[in-house]
C-alpha cells in the first residue's frame, strides 16, 4: 500500500510538472503578445519601440524562454502567485477570498450528486427499461445536454419572476454569515450537482447492472436475503468503486464548470474570477489560476486512486 | 476506382462496368442500411432527423432565417415575442429568431471542425501509439495525460485567450481538448486489434507498417471514431458555447448561441427571458440530438464498447 501511494505521488509530481509546462507554453509561448493584451491593440500602437522594449524587459519578458519558466515557478514555490494588471487583488487574495466561495460550491455539488445520482441509479438498476429506468434515463441525458450556466440563468430569472427573490449580489464568509453564504452557494450549487448527479446515476447504473449478475449477488438472493439487502450490503459497495473514480474526475469539470455557472449567477468566486481574467486577457493572473486548478485536480485524483486503492487491493497489485 | 480509357478499355471489359453498375447498388445498400438503423432504433433515428434538420437549417440559414441577423430594428428594441419577430428582439432591435438560426451556423461548423481536426489527430496518434507501441507509446500516454489533468473548459480558456479572439483559434482550442480522447479510445482498439490472428497473418505475408495500418487496422477503428466524433461533437457544442458566453469565443457581433447568451445579461439588469430560453434550448437540443445519434450508432455497430466511449469521464480509463 505504502509503495503505491509513494508511486503515486512520484508520478503525479510529474504530471504537476508536466502541467506547468502545458501551461507555460499555452499562455506564454504560443502567438499573442502580452503588451497588446495589457495594452489594448489601440494602446499598443501608440507605444513606441523603446517603450515595448523597456515594458516587455520589466515583465521580465525579454529573458530567455526557460530562464521565464525557471522565474515563474521559483515564484510559485515562493508563494509569490503575483497579481492582476487591472486591479488592486492580489492572487493569493483572489485565493483566501474568493476559494472558500468556489470550495463550498464543489463540496456541495458532489455532496448532491450523490445524493441524487445513486438512489436514481438504484431504482433504474432494480428494473431496468421500466418506466421509472426510461424516466431517469432520460434526465440524465437531458442534463447531459443542458449547458450549465444556461439552466442557471433561467433559475436566476424564474426567482425573479415568479418569487421577485435575488441572491445578494456581495461575498459573505461562511461564519460571519452563514445564511447570505448560502443564498450565494446554493444556486450554482445545485446546478453543477444535477449536472453530475446525471454523469453518476449513468455510470451506476451501467456498473450496478454488471454487478447484479455476479455469482456472490446470485449466492446472496438464493440464500433468502431480501432485494434490498442484497443491493445495499452486497451489490452497492463493489458497484461504487468506478462511481468514486468518475466522481473525482467530475470534481475537476465543477471547478471548470463553475467559470460560467458563477458568472450566470453573479456570484464572486473564483470561477468568476477567472472569468475577469479571461475577459480582461489578465495573462498572468490566468496563468498561476489555471495552474493551481490543475494541481487541485491533480492531487484530488490522486487522493481518489489511492482510496480506491485502499478499498479494493486487487489495484495496488496491478 | 478510376475509370478505364474509353479508347483502350474493351466495351465488355468488366473493370469499366463495375463503376456505373456499382454506383446504384451501393446506394441501395445504404438506404437498406438506414432503414435497418431507423427499424432496430427508432429513437435514435428521429434523433439523427433532428440532427440532420439543424445542419440543413444551418446551411440554408439565409433562406430561412426572417431578418438578417446583424440588422437593427430601432422601432421594435426589446420587443418581447409577437407577431413579426416570433422569438422576439434583443436590446439593439435584432430579431432573436434570425439569431438563433444564424448562430446554428458557428456552433455547428466550429464543434464540427474542432472534431475533424482534434478527435481525427487525437485517433490517429492513438492508432500509432497502440501499433507500434514501445517508447514511443509511453511518451505518448504521458502527454496525453498532461493534457488530461486539465478540465477541457480551462484548457480551452486558456488556449483560445493566448491566440486572441476568432472563428479559427476557438476550432483549434476546442479541437485540442479532444485529441486525448481520441488518442485513449482508438489506443485501447487497436491493442485488442494487434493481437488478432488476421493481423498476424497480414504480418507474416510481409506487409509493411503503413499498409499494415492503413489497410488492416484502420477499417476496423473507424466504428468507433464515427461514435466518438458524435458524442464529442455534443460535447464541443457545449464548449463553444461557454468560450462565447465567457466572452473568449467568436467575437461578436457573429450571432453565436454562447455570444447571445452573453449579450443577454448587458440588455438591463435583468436579461429579457426570451433571449436567454431561445439559444439556450437551441444549444440544448442539438446537443441533445448528437449525443443521443451517437448512443444509437454505438448500440447498433458495437454494444461492447458501451463504456469504452463516455462523453467526458477519462474514457476507456474508467
Amino acid at each position: 500500500m505504502y509503495g503505491y501511494i509513494l508511486r503515486r505521488l512520484v508520478f503525479g509530481g510529474l504530471t504537476v510538472l508536466g502541467v506547468s509546462i502545458v501551461v507555460f507554453v499555452v499562455l506564454r509561448i504560443l502567438p499573442g503578445d502580452p503588451l497588446v493584451a495589457i495594452f489594448g491593440p489601440e494602446g499598443f500602437t501608440k507605444l513606441s519601440d523603446a517603450e515595448r522594449a523597456r515594458y516587455m524587459a520589466d515583465l521580465g519578458l525579454s529573458d530567455p524562454l526557460v530562464v521565464q519558466y525557471l522565474h515563474w515557478m521559483g515564484d510559485i514555490l515562493r508563494g509569490n502567485l503575483g497579481r492582476s494588471f487591472f486591479r488592486a487583488e492580489s492572487v493569493a487574495d483572489m485565493l483566501s477570498r474568493r476559494g472558500p466561495l468556489t470550495a463550498e460550491i464543489a463540496l456541495i455539488a458532489v455532496v448532491l450528486s450523490w445524493i441524487v445520482g445513486i438512489p436514481v441509479a438504484i431504482i433504474s438498476a432494480l428494473k431496468p427499461n421500466s418506466l421509472g429506468d426510461n424516466v431517469s434515463r432520460f434526465f440524465s441525458i437531458l442534463f447531459l445536454a443542458i449547458p450549465g450556466f444556461w439552466f442557471g440563468m433561467l433559475i436566476v430569472l424564474a426567482c425573479l419572476f415568479w418569487f421577485g427573490y435575488r441572491a445578494p449580489m456581495a461575498g459573505a464568509s461562511l461564519f460571519a454569515d452563514p445564511w447570505t453564504n448560502l443564498q450565494l452557494v446554493i444556486g450554482p450549487a445545485v446546478v453543477l450537482g444535477l449536472g453530475q448527479a446525471a454523469y453518476i446515476a449513468r455510470m451506476a447504473r451501467s456498473s450496478l447492472l454488471e454487478v447484479i449478475r455476479e455469482d456472490y449477488v446470485r449466492t446472496a438472493r438464493a440464500k433468502g436475503l431480501p432485494g434490498r439487502m442484497v443491493i445495499s450490503l452486497h451489490a452497492l459497495p463493489n458497484a461504487l468503486l468506478p462511481v468514486i473514480t468518475l466522481s473525482g474526475i467530475l470534481v475537476g469539470f465543477v471547478l471548470a464548470g463553475s467559470i460560467p455557472v458563477e458568472r450566470a449567477f453573479a456570484v464572486p468566486g473564483l470561477g468568476f474570477a477567472m472569468y475577469i481574467a479571461v475577459y480582461e486577457r489578465d495573462v498572468f493572473v490566468m496563468q498561476n489560476l489555471v495552474f493551481l486548478y490543475s494541481i487541485v485536480f491533480v492531487v484530488l485524483n490522486i487522493l481518489i486512486d489511492v482510496t480506491i486503492a485502499w478499498l479494493d487491493p486487487r489495484i495496488r497489485y496491478r | 476506382m478510376t475509370a478505364a480509357d474509353p479508347d483502350t478499355a474493351l466495351p465488355l471489359d468488366p473493370a469499366a462496368r463495375v463503376p456505373e453498375a456499382a454506383a446504384p447498388g451501393r446506394w441501395r445498400r445504404f438506404a437498406r442500411n438506414l432503414r435497418n438503423f431507423a427499424r432496430r432504433s427508432p429513437l435514435s433515428a428521429f434523433w439523427g432527423c433532428i440532427a440532420a434538420a439543424i445542419i440543413v437549417i444551418a446551411i440554408a440559414a439565409p433562406l430561412i432565417a426572417p431578418y438578417p441577423p446583424l440588422k437593427s430594428d430601432f422601432r421594435a428594441m426589446t420587443k418581447p415575442p409577437a407577431a413579426p419577430h416570433y422569438f422576439g428582439t434583443d436590446q439593439i432591435g435584432r430579431d432573436t429568431l434570425s439569431r438563433v438560426i444564424y448562430g446554428s451556423r458557428a456552433s455547428l461548423a466550429v464543434a464540427i471542425g474542432a472534431v475533424l481536426f482534434g478527435t481525427t489527430l487525437g485517433s490517429l496518434w492513438g492508432l500509432a501509439s497502440g501499433y507500434f507501441g514501445g517508447r514511443f507509446d509511453i511518451v505518448s500516454q504521458r502527454i496525453i495525460e498532461f493534457l488530461q489533468s486539465f478540465p477541457d473548459l480551462i484548457l480551452a480558456m486558456a488556449i483560445a485567450m493566448a491566440l486572441g479572439a476568432g472563428f479559427g483559434t476557438v476550432i483549434v482550442a476546442i479541437a485540442i481538448t479532444r485529441i486525448p480522447f481520441g488518442g485513449r479510445v482508438i489506443r485501447a482498439v487497436v491493442l485488442s486489434l494487434k493481437e488478432m490472428s488476421y493481423v498476424e497473418a497480414a504480418r507474416g505475408l510481409g506487409a509493411s507498417h503503413l499498409r499494415m495500418m492503413a489497410r488492416h487496422i484502420l477499417p476496423q477503428c473507424i466504428a468507433p471514431y464515427l461514435i466518438l466524433a458524435t458524442t464529442h461533437l455534443g460535447v464541443a457544442i457545449i464548449i463553444e458555447a461557454s468560450l462565447g458566453f465567457l466572452g473568449v469565443g467568436i467575437p461578436p457581433p457573429t450571432p453565436t448561441w454562447g455570444n447571445m447568451l452573453a449579450d443577454s445579461l448587458n440588455a438591463g439588469l435583468v436579461p429579457p427571458w426570451w433571449l436567454v430560453l431561445f439559444p439556450g434550448c437551441a444549444i440544448t437540443l442539438t446537443v441533445l440530438a448528437f449525443s443521443l445519434l451517437g448512443d444509437g450508432i454505438r448500440d447498433l455497430v458495437d454494444p461492447r464498447l458501451r463504456g469504452a466511449v463516455s462523453v467526458r469521464g477519462k474514457g476507456a480509463a474508467l
